[in-house]
């Protein structure tokens, strides 16, 4: 495949629709910008945030103080991110060279039928992150090779450093308490993967909640979900959950994904609730590794592509997608193998998403050093997993940059701001969308 | 009126000395980049702004407080060095943060910006 920046046509994206700006077209030299600081937050959980560690800040953050009721001083972003990227009480693992602090611009449209979320920053490398993990072939197996920077075998020298660059917008619309003052920090807890008291698969595996909604890890929660917030081990029952997500307690999640979603113009859709959720539908991506073997279940498909997998020497130069529909066929067992030859470990796929997990598109671009990203967005979505945009209305939302090869905390995240769909003159909020003529 | 090549040195010598005694600290005169400097990294403003209540007073209402006072530049040095019993709004008390230097000229330094606002 040619390299990055998608041309996809409006019918490619699925947004068909007679009142709806062409978002390639869209003049966002006239939309105004909001400069939203970004910072490294380390371990900084829920619990942190609550302790006698956060001195003569705990019982304000208790009580629900906003966090910019004290980190409101110039460049308060800048000064935590830039001391805590570091390394010490709140990150055990700092990565050498990682920036502390991103500048991201956001800029926000609408017409009749989406929203239009604009977002630009800086990548530390010198190249976009559209890589993922990879199987590759040791001369006997297929195995995992390449991990996000956090984990110890890159941290141990034995594994490169890969993962795909992400953009996320955490968004509620009033109805998660205390969310408007203290934004994701809500769902961040102590016992998750890579902070303070990482759960084990015992404790998991003892818990009812996770075990009923088969799940083997610990992800971002809302406080609400637990009947002690700050023991992820305790919850509530699955009934008493099904009526938070009726009562809308609970927050969107889209994430742009430089390789596992931006493949086929899309950002995913999902949701945080009692754990960090996709919505109902289907993805569109998949795991590529099959369950039993470990082989990769679809490889490129030679005829179109020139080649059925690559090198680590290939790494960077042009897009690896593995796209089930343009450029992929099943994995041939018998085709030759040889050590070090590699192919995706997810396969990607716009025509098999579906359901309200297939709701966000995007167009996306890199281009010296930056990276713009347009997430396109129905208005007024149904799904009892998605919050609705309405014209008039105000959201509370937080935001999140992963950049150089890195997941979980590893990010620059946003304290909350507010995002207006054309709100009034008079109303005040951070981002307020414009309407499009 | 034209001066003497005598009459110019002294005064160049003369605004040495004002220049001088404007950059270092004096009863009136204060480092303001380093006070600034001080307060910050020491969390300061976290707590206080200058025109605005965050959990503690804005600097300019603590100036007022002091204004004509005297002994107030000893009583704000008292304040963020020994840790005193501070009331917050909403009743409760708690200890106030002690400043990570004893160097007598950084902190008359500071507490002359903060009471000068
Ligand atoms: C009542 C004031 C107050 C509130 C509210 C508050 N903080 Fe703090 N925060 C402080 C102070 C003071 C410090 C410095 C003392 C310390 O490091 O413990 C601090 C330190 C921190 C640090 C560590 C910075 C470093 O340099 O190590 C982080 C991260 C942080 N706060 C995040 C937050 C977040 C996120 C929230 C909202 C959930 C929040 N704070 C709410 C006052 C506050
Ligand atoms: C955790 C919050 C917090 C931090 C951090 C903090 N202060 Fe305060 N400070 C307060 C509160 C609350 C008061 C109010 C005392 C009162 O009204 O009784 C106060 C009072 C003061 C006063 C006035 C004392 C008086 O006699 O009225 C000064 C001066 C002062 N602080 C300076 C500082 C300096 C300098 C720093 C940084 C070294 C600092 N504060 C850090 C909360 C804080």
């Amino acid at each position: 495949m040619k390299k990055t920046a998608l041309f996809l046509s409006l019918a490619a994206l699925g947004l068909g629709s007679a009142f709806a700006a062409d978002p390639a077209k869209i003049n966002w030299a006239k939309v105004p910008v909001t400069q939203v600081p970004l910072f490294y937050p380390g371990q900084s959980t829920y619990e942190w945030l609550r302790s006698d560690e956060h001195k003569n800040a705990a019982k304000e953050v208790k009580r629900g103080d906003a966090c910019t009721a004290c980190h409101d001083e110039e460049s308060a972003e800048k000064d935590i991110g830039n001391k805590i990227v570091k390394g010490g009480r709140l990150e055990p693992t700092p990565i050498p060279g990682k920036s502390g602090y991103k500048d991201l611009k956001v800029q926000a449209a609408y017409d009749d039928s989406n929203a239009y979320l604009r977002f630009q920053w800086k990548t530390d490398n010198p190249y976009p992150g559209t890589e993922h993990q990879y199987l590759r072939f040791d001369g006997k197996e297929w195995k995992v090779w390449g991990f996000p920077k956090l984990d110890k075998p890159v941290q141990q020298g034995k594994e490169p450093g890969i993962y795909e660059d992400r953009l996320s917008v955490m968004l509620d619309d009033g109805k998660v308490p205390g969310f408007n003052k203290q934004g994701c920090w809500l769902t961040c807890h102590d016992g998750q993967r890579d902070n303070p008291k990482q759960f084990t698969k015992e404790e998991v595996a003892a818990n009812p909640l996770l075990t009923s909604i088969k799940k083997s890890d610990v992800r971002k929660y809302l406080p609400e979900t637990r009947t002690d917030p700050s023991n992820w081990k305790t919850g509530k029952t699955v009934e008493e959950i099904a009526k938070l997500k009726a009562d809308g307690h609970f927050l969107d999640l889209i994430q742009w994904r430089a390789h596992r979603s931006h493949a086929v113009g899309m950002a995913d859709d999902g949701y945080v609730l009692e754990f960090r959720l996709s919505d109902s539908g289907r993805d569109m991506f998949s795991g590529n590794s099959d369950n039993a073997t470990h082989a990769p279940k679809f490889m490129w498909d030679e005829k179109k592509v020139g080649y059925k997998s690559i090198t680590a020497l290939q790494l960077h130069k042009g897009d690896h997608f593995l796209i089930r529909e343009q450029n992929a066929v099943p994995f041939d067992p018998n085709a030759g193998w040889k050590e070090g030859d590699m192919i995706p470990d997810y396969l990607i796929s716009r025509e098999d998403a579906m359901g309200s997990a297939a709701d966000n598109k995007a167009i996306a671009s890199w281009k010296e050093g930056m990276w713009t990203v347009v997430i396109i967005r129905p208005l007024g979505l149904t799904n009892d997993d998605d919050k609705a945009l309405k014209p008039g209305a105000v959201y509370n939302v937080g935001f999140a940059v992963h950049d150089d090869n890195i997941t979980t905390r590893g990010h620059q995240v946003s304290f909350e701001k507010t995002l207006g769909l054309g709100v009034t003159k008079g109303t005040k909020v951070d981002i307020n969308a414009v309407k499009l003529p | 009126m034209s001066h003497s090549p005598r009459a110019r040195s002294l005064l160049s010598t003369l605004l040495a000395c004002a220049t001088l005694a404007l950059a270092t600290p004096t009863a009136t005169a204060f480092d303001e980049a380093a006070a600034k400097a001080l307060a910050k990294q020491n969390d300061c403003f976290k707590c206080h702004a200058v025109d605005k209540t965050k959990k503690g007073p804005s600097y300019q209402k603590i100036a007022a407080k002091y204004k004509g006072k005297p002994d107030g530049e000893e009583k704000a040095i008292k304040n963020i060095t020994m840790g005193q019993k501070v009331k917050l709004e909403d009743g409760t008390e708690e200890d106030h943060k002690i400043i990570d230097t004893k160097d007598p000229k950084e902190l008359k330094n500071l507490v002359q910006w903060i009471l000068a606002q």
